[in-house]
């Protein structure tokens, strides 16, 4: 397998979606949308934003699922209801509950309208001491940290600075990738 | 009265450091509740019949006003107009069925209560935890006006009033104001008040959760005062009528009563009432101008008023019923509140459940036709449409369903079931199939009780602290 190093994977940070830590996640969504536009097209689509401080640094992350997250419905009776799996019920029983809930709700767009305008720094994720790795650091390196973090990316850092994001979607490529290149070398009937 | 403030102290301590992870302080909630001159004004009493074994163990506790029967210790607690009732317990030889096991009982087993504090708490029914067979414990626990703990060792935990643990262990828990929990067995849960939760794991889960902003109505209750709202205002108004038969020591019975009946001499019981064959009335019960047909019965803290039951009906411990005609076999679960008006009463039809910790409030008249379960808030036909289903319909479900604020998840059936099952017991239990020579139960064998009282030390730093009692025959 190709000795893969971090810098050869990641997405440097010119080319990933940003946005300030006073940008509303509409702001945050049509960022994405224009980094994606400008994204080399073989590649998978972006998957988070970027949320940068005064100075430029790297804060937090949005994820899709964060975003997703910000536009369910939230009052103390939701949060009761989403709190009924403590008590044995199952994913289907607390999703069927809060559709009945939702019922004499507000419309959804309405919800949607209101998340438009939160700040993404309500949202977001902020990085924890496994999400960082150093851009010289093995493939082997970065496999060990995605997964035993369940990260969907991670930081990619040349000494304080954040240079880029390595993506799981690449990592996954890269180990295909070699692994097909690997089998198909093989001579019929080795092992 | 140094040692009843130093008791109250540890038993405060030993409950939070319980609760701590919960992040719960009973401190605020219970430290004022009681004021101590109540604590010392009540004399503690007990009963005895050739029925029941009389094994009473009292050590370094407040007994206040509490009444107990059976196989009781109590130490280090402070009990407050407590009824502990341990004539439900388990005896030695006794085979305990649970899932496939049947398991002898090896001792006849005692209601333990150990560094705890208990209010107007009822105490009931036995240990259905395996693990616990002979001993139903209950221990650095906190309870509030009218909560129930019935059949369920409670460990490290906190009962709001007109809480209700129902034959579930609970380890570490918070039960909010007028929640009732049948779960078999939890731990580390803060649950909100209002909360109805019965559940048999693998089987069905039902839940019903009250609007907070109209429960709050009925029972509230926050740091810095007792529990306030309708209930206790309902409480509050019939309060003095107690006054009466709990100073008389040599009380005249209001009224006759079939020789297969039993009433309770610290029932009260107001005029044109009346009471048929195999009806038990419990201590503390409220009867006015009621008829209670045969094998009805009336348990602890049960109020009946201007209502008619027609006869094997259940009404649980802490339930009301005012202005109703209930047909035969309706059960009204724990706690339940059921109050029609002059003009505006509640029908309910024959073999309806009413569940446990159920309100139906109305100023119009209302019907529940028969064999219909019932749950939560009902203040008028449409809440009643919401809140309750024919118990042949809820028995058709088998994968989930929801109706309102009600998740019920597993098999109706077996939920249905396992109600009218219980309801059967509990008729049994209670005497109410009594045919003169077979099939006794409460009504019969709690006749011609005695009572016997206990009081602490008058003054000093033991004051309202009762001494080391040990009772046996």
């Amino acid at each position: 397998m190709k000795n893969y190093l971090v810098k050869d994977l990641m997405v440097p940070i010119s080319e990933y979606a940003t946005v300030p830590e006073d940008a509303t996640l509409f702001e945050a969504v049509l960022a994405l949308e224009k980094a994606q536009e400008q994204f080399n097209q073989n590649r998978y689509s972006h998957r988070a934003v970027l949320i940068l401080d005064k100075q430029k640094k790297v804060v937090g992350k949005l994820s899709q699922m964060d975003f997703l997250g910000a536009l369910e419905p939230r009052d103390a009776n939701l949060e009761q209801i989403r709190n009924f799996k403590q008590f044995g019920f199952s994913r289907k029983a607390v999703a069927l509950q809060q559709e009945e809930y939702l019922k004499s709700s507000a419309p959804i767009l309405d919800f949607y309208s209101k998340a438009a305008r939160k700040k993404v720094t309500e949202y977001m994720q902020r990085p924890t001491e496994g999400e960082y790795v150093d851009e010289n650091a093995s493939l082997d390196m970065a496999l060990h940290q995605l997964t035993a973090g369940a990260n969907l990316s991670l930081l990619v850092t040349r000494g304080a600075e954040i240079v880029g994001v390595l993506r799981l979607a690449d990592v996954f490529a890269a180990v295909y990738h070699s692994m097909k290149e690997s089998e198909l070398q093989k001579t019929p009937g080795e092992a | 009265m140094k040692e009843l403030h130093k008791l109250l102290d540890r038993i405060v301590q030993r409950v939070n450091i319980n609760l701590r992870e919960l992040e719960f302080d009973v401190n605020p909630l219970v430290s004022k509740l009681i004021p101590a001159g109540q604590m010392t004004k009540f004399y503690a009493f007990y009963g005895i019949t050739p029925h029941h074994s009389l094994n009473l163990v009292f050590k370094h506790s407040n007994l206040s006003g509490s009444y107990f029967l059976g196989k009781v210790r109590v130490t280090n607690s402070l009990l407050y107009k407590s009824d502990i009732r341990g004539d439900e317990l388990k005896k030695n030889g006794d085979l305990f069925q649970y899932q496939d096991f049947n398991i002898p009982v090896d001792q006849d087993e005692e209601i333990s209560i150990d560094d705890s504090f208990l209010i107007k708490t009822l105490v009931h029914n036995y240990s259905h935890d395996p693990e616990t067979l002979e001993t139903f414990f209950i221990r650095d626990t906190v309870s509030a006006h009218f909560a129930n703990i019935h059949g369920s060792p409670t460990d490290g935990s906190f009962l709001g009033p007109f809480a209700t643990v129902d034959l579930t262990t609970i380890r570490d828990c918070v039960i909010g104001a007028y929640s009732y929990v049948q779960a078999g067995e939890v731990s580390h849960l803060n649950i909100e008040p209002g909360t109805v939760w019965v559940r048999k794991p693998g089987d069905f889960n039902f839940m019903y959760r009250y609007p907070i902003s109209q429960l709050s109505n009925y029972v509230y209750f926050a740091a810095g005062s007792p529990p306030q709202g309708v209930f206790m205002d309902f409480l509050e108004d019939r309060k003095e009528a107690f006054q009466r038969v709990f100073s008389v020591v040599n009380i005249e019975t209001p009224l006759s009563v079939p020789p297969s009946a039993s009433l309770d001499r610290f029932a009260v019981i107001k005029p044109k009432t009346k009471i048929g064959e195999n009806v038990l009335v419990a201590q503390r019960a409220f009867l006015q101008n009621s008829v209670l047909g045969k094998g009805a019965n009336a348990q602890e803290n049960c109020y009946i008023i201007n209502a008619k039951l027609q006869g094997n009906n259940v009404t649980a411990h802490g339930a009301k019923i005012i202005e109703a005609d209930l047909g035969k076999n309706v059960f009204v679960g724990f706690n339940g509140f059921l109050r029609g008006r002059p003009g505006a009463r509640i029908t309910i039809g024959q073999d309806s459940v009413i569940m446990p910790h159920t309100i139906i409030d109305v100023r119009n008249p209302l019907t529940i036709p028969s064999g219909h379960l019932v749950w939560g808030l009902v203040q008028n036909p449409k809440d009643l449409q919401t809140n309750s289903m024919s118990l042949k319909d809820f028995s058709k479900i088998n994968s989930r369903m929801c109706k309102g604020a009600m998740l019920f998840e597993g098999s109706g059936g077996s939920f249905v079931s396992g109600f009218q099952e219980r309801i059967h017991h509990i008729l049994e239990a209670n005497g109410a199939f009594y045919d003169g020579k077979l099939k006794r139960g409460h009504a019969q064998r709690n006749q011609n009780i005695s009572f016997n009282t206990i009081q602490p030390y008058p003054e000093g730093d033991k004051e309202g602290l009762y001494p080391t009692i040990i009772i046996q025959p």
